[in-house]
């Protein structure tokens, strides 16, 4: 019989067939990747920038009136102001007009005089108790009502006017009888630290808890029933979709967060949560990590008279810290991302001021809550992802760069 | 045979269904080197691992009969394990620092067990290193690590780890299969060095090395001790032909 029949066309015209198809797979993943973030970044660049990672979420209203009257002297415009600011001489004010977050028009304080009968004002929203206010640059002004030369009230600032016309009526104006000052919102100051809590949390939680089961199912387990049903049943928990863990957090958990004086779904809540959900994958990967580790390293160990405990937390944990942090990594990206689950534990108000007892957004949460309102904003939204995205980046190479360091040590 | 360290009595080691050792006796002398040959899978590296108890590590392992380590049980309560261990330290096939640095590696036996004044340890270092005759080419570089030593200074550094214990008995198991010629030749003269304070049971397929240094040699097959005696005995005139034919290279 001939075997080498030399039908070398057929074979190297499949041979062909295969390659590409594997490079169109892998192709098409690249793809899809670029797409995204040429989608993301297109979206959401412009909308970045350093007020929206510190303003709050929501404006705060004051209802001000100035306590000293206008003088007679004029105040020079500063030679930094910018061309586009419109500055009023009398009252030592410049205004501009800005578009937030949100794409609403809206003119803002450019530049404040410290002798201004504007600067240092009364807050009189509740009338019986004034406050002292003190105009800031980046406020925004959304009404303000003078009488001019003629004795009439007038009205600016309000429906379509500019911050040119807002100037313009100052130097017109005789006294300001009323001004209502608003702080521009739409930042994300708040779930930013909503998810540096949440991730506090869920890791200083998981990470011990994780570690331990996963030393006691490799290193101390023997071989029995019970061991396996523990394992398979951990590896059952991966599956599980977080959401239902959300489910669970709110009725079992929520008794827990009592415990410590939580009135509503609260950060802890959610952080208690999401602990849970990290704890399969925080298992998995340190038990891989052990797994690596040789065997000869804890014979060595044992034979020098160090007992089970000295054995693994001296030389079989140090030489897993890699594995184990990349199983942290993965934690933390599941926490970042996470938004079913954190929905119904955490709440999907957005808070400016966020404690571990109250309700408040992470960044993932803060992206749904803008896109389910009535005018998703979608620039918003792909800002914030933005910023997701630049987290995971870095503690993607904190990471790398510290089990690089203790692998170092490895060999 | 007057200064036994080792008394063992019937014993049988079972690895699930499987037998691995049948009725082993055998009395192990202090100050000596006693050599254990034969074939792979004779059951010569489980019989030494019985005499520190590390086979205890492995699932499925049973043992029976009677080790003694003066006078004292080392199954049945005799000794605790751990401490055991201190007493019969082990050198393995393959050179195994930790990962840390050389002194690092020589002050972890003694760590452990709960010694933290630095001086103490300098000087349990500096011993166990010129008892393992490494002394003279780390002691510049004590603080790098382990790794950084080739593979026979690598297993010396293994000798010096189990001496700073100060054991009674030293087990080697196929201590220089890994190694070359001239690495192999350092640890042997060590061997015949350290048997003045120690005793030695050593596991070797290289029936020169077992000729070579060792006082006593016990031939294993098949999980049963052929034959036990001198070396100078066992290699001249075996009384088994089984041990004949293996030394003389007919099987194994």
């Amino acid at each position: 019989m001939k075997i080498k029949t030399g039908n070398q066309n057929k074979r190297r015209f499949y041979d062909g067939i295969l390659q590409a198809l594997t490079y169109l797979s892998s192709g098409i993943s690249v793809l899809v990747l670029v797409a995204l973030f040429v989608f993301i970044f297109s979206r959401g660049w412009s909308s970045i920038n350093m007020d929206l990672l510190t303003n709050n979420y929501w404006s705060e209203n004051y209802n001000v009136e100035p306590v000293s009257e206008v003088a007679d002297t004029t105040f020079e415009r500063p030679a930094d102001l910018s061309e586009e600011a419109y500055f009023s001489e009398k009252w030592g004010v410049a205004f501009v007009d800005h578009v937030n977050a949100h794409k609403e028009e809206m003119i803002l304080v450019e530049y404040i005089d410290e002798n201004s009968p504007l600067y240092a004002m009364s807050d009189v929203s509740i009338r019986s108790n004034p406050q002292d206010f003190t105009m800031q640059v980046g406020m925004q002004v959304s009404r303000l009502s003078y009488t001019n030369e003629q004795g009439d009230t007038q009205l600016a600032g309000i429906g379509g006017q500019t911050a040119q016309d807002v100037a313009q009526a100052l130097d017109q104006a005789t006294s300001v009888n009323s001004m209502f000052i608003q702080t521009t919102g739409g930042g994300i100051r708040g779930s930013i630290i909503s998810t540096f809590y949440l991730l506090l949390v869920s890791l200083v939680i998981a990470i011990p808890v994780g570690v331990a089961s996963a030393i006691y199912l490799n290193e101390y387990a023997r071989k029995s029933k019970f061991n396996m049903m523990l394992r398979s049943g951990i590896e059952t928990l991966t599956g599980v979709p977080s959401i239902v863990f959300g489910l669970m957090g709110v009725t079992v958990l929520f008794p827990v967060t009592q415990l410590f004086g939580a009135t509503t779904t609260s950060i802890l809540l959610g952080g208690l949560t999401m602990s849970i959900i990290l704890l399969p994958t925080i298992i998995r990967s340190t038990e891989e990590a052990l797994l690596v580790v040789p065997q000869h390293l804890r014979d060595a160990s044992l034979s020098v008279g160090a007992n089970q405990s000295q054995t693994i937390f001296k030389i079989v944990l140090p030489c897993a810290v890699p594995g184990i942090l990349t199983g942290v990594l993965l934690g933390i990206g599941r926490v970042i991302g996470e938004s079913a689950a954190l929905i119904y534990t955490m709440g999907t108000f957005i808070n400016d001021s966020p404690t571990l007892l109250s309700q408040g957004t992470s960044l993932a949460v803060q992206i749904w809550s803008i896109m389910s309102g009535e005018q998703p904003n979608y620039e918003l939204a792909c800002a914030i992802s933005i910023i997701i995205l630049f987290f995971v980046l870095i503690l993607n190479f904190a990471v790398k760069i510290i089990s690089k360091r203790f692998s170092k040590a490895w060999y | 045979m007057e200064n036994v360290i080792f008394d063992v009595k019937n014993l049988n080691l079972f690895y699930g269904e499987k037998q691995a050792l049948i009725d082993l006796n055998m009395q192990i002398e202090k100050n000596a080197i006693t050599a254990l040959i034969g074939p792979s899978g004779c059951g010569k590296s489980t019989f030494l691992r019985c005499l520190n108890r590390m086979n205890d590590l492995i699932d499925g392992c049973r043992v029976e009969g009677d080790i003694r380590m003066e006078g004292k049980d080392i199954y049945k309560g005799g000794w605790n394990v751990v401490d055991l261990r201190t007493h019969v330290g082990m050198v393995f096939q393959k050179p195994n620092p930790f990962p840390m640095s050389i002194y690092d590696n020589i002050a972890y036996g003694p760590r452990c067990q709960g010694i933290k004044d630095k001086k103490t340890l300098n000087q349990i270092v500096e011993q166990s290193l010129q008892r393992a005759a490494l002394w003279e080419e780390v002691k510049d570089r004590l603080k790098d690590s382990a790794y950084g030593l080739s593979g026979g200074q690598q297993q010396r550094l293994c000798i010096a780890r189990a001496i700073a214990m100060e054991p009674e008995v030293i087990l080697m198991d196929e201590p220089t299969s890994a190694l070359d010629p001239i690495s192999t030749n350092k640890i042997e003269e060590l061997a015949t060095e350290l048997k003045n304070d120690y005793t030695i049971v050593i596991v070797t397929h290289n029936m020169q090395q077992a000729a070579r240094v060792s006082d006593y040699t016990a031939f294993f097959l098949l999980g049963e001790m052929v034959e036990f005696d001198k070396t100078s005995v066992i290699f001249q005139n075996p009384s088994d032909k089984r041990t004949e034919d293996y030394i003389t290279g007919r099987f194994g």
